[in-house]
């Protein structure tokens, strides 16, 4: 024994309607206009002081530093900004990480193309020492707080060309690293794992 | 154009500054010089046979000796020529080629920075693949490979 069918609402149509309604049509319903605008208006003039008041007292009690340090850790590591850039072959997997494919934005990591900002660098490949004074420039040049990825084994330790004349043997000869990831190149996954490590670093950070 | 071709057509051309032309590959030719004579060589090759374009310059460090080469292309031809001499592998120097092909430029800089040959007159004889100040040669034989810790002598040039 199933229950009935639903019921269609019966047809009620508006009287200057019919001329271009289809037969067997819905009928149309006016809504009545909700003014949203006004009720959010309110509620937030009633929220904003109860929030003030809420965060001076929870100040108060816990310490400055306990409240505003964690807001700022979770601002900062959902909107990681890297430096859009490119060294060599890793780019390319930096570059797919962006895709519809793997949509790193869902994560707030969007790159910027200034380094004034970003707070994210990642050394995306081979570093010369041609290159390396452009390297410290940019670095130097991205505000604080500011945190570097060294990303495949060129980066991380000079790869394939450890020994030789032109190579960096690891970035962290010139910037302060704070995650390595391996591969060669690592794939998009990789580079948002290790992107999501920093973010478990930035959430303990302190000071 | 053969390499018998060449030789009779750039013989009253320089005489004796040629010291001699070789097949070479599919080539026009191995075109050998006097080091003192280069300017000539690259005027009478790009103006008398039409060699107008510098396709490459290189250099080999044959250790008891230098050797620099220039790959010069004819469209007339369609042909490759190759021109070298020997340079002495204390202090090695050759004229610059730049007046002649100003596309010698960055080659010259590339193989003056690796093989360390001198290019006099050159008109901006800097680094072009290696940092400003690097003072090793790489490809030298006598340069050897390094560990990375070794490397601080390498770092003091950044």
């Amino acid at each position: 024994m199933s229950a009935p069918p639903p019921q269609l609402p019966a047809k009620v149509a508006p009287a200057n309607a019919e001329s271009y309604r289809l037969e067997g049509d819905l009928p149309m319903v006016d809504h009545p206009a909700v003014p949203f605008v006004e009720i959010e208006t309110v509620r937030a003039q009633e929220f904003i002081p109860a929030a003030k008041e809420a965060l001076s007292a929870l100040i108060a009690e816990q310490g400055q530093s306990k409240v505003i340090r964690p807001t700022f850790n979770w601002a900062g590591r959902n909107s990681l900004f890297p430096l859009h850039w490119g060294l060599a072959c890793c780019a390319i997997e930096f570059a797919s990480a962006f895709s519809a494919r793997w949509d790193s934005e869902r994560f707030g990591i969007v790159p910027r193309s200034s380094p004034q900002q970003c707070d994210l660098m990642i050394v995306n490949g081979t570093v010369t020492w041609k290159v390396a004074h452009k390297l410290i420039t940019l670095y130097e040049q991205m505000p604080e707080p500011k945190w570097v990825i060294a990303m495949g084994n060129c980066a991380t330790g000079g790869g394939p060309f450890r020994t030789a004349y032109s190579v960096v043997p690891g970035v962290d000869k010139l910037v302060p690293v704070d995650v390595y990831i391996a591969g060669c190149p690592p794939r998009p996954e990789a580079m948002i794992d290790g992107i999501l490590r920093l973010e478990d670093l930035i959430r303990e950070r302190k000071e | 154009m053969q390499s018998e071709d060449l030789a009779k057509a750039l013989a009253p051309v320089l005489g004796d500054r040629i010291l001699g032309v070789e097949p070479f590959a599919k080539t026009a030719g191995r075109l050998r010089f006097r080091a003192d004579a280069a300017l000539d060589v690259f005027r009478a090759v790009k103006e008398d046979l039409g060699f107008h374009h510098l396709s490459m310059v290189g250099g080999i460090d044959w250790v008891s000796h230098r050797e620099v080469f220039y790959v010069a292309w004819s469209d007339r031809l369609g042909q490759y020529l190759l021109l070298s001499t020997d340079l002495p592998a204390d202090a090695p120097h050759i004229e610059s080629a730049t007046p002649v092909w100003p596309s010698a430029n960055w080659h010259e800089r590339e193989t003056w920075e690796l093989v360390d040959i001198t290019f006099d007159h050159h008109p901006d004889l800097r680094h072009l693949l290696l940092p400003d100040g690097y003072v090793f040669h790489p490809l030298l034989r006598s340069f050897k490979l390094h560990e990375p810790e070794e490397l601080e002598v390498k770092k003091r040039s950044v």
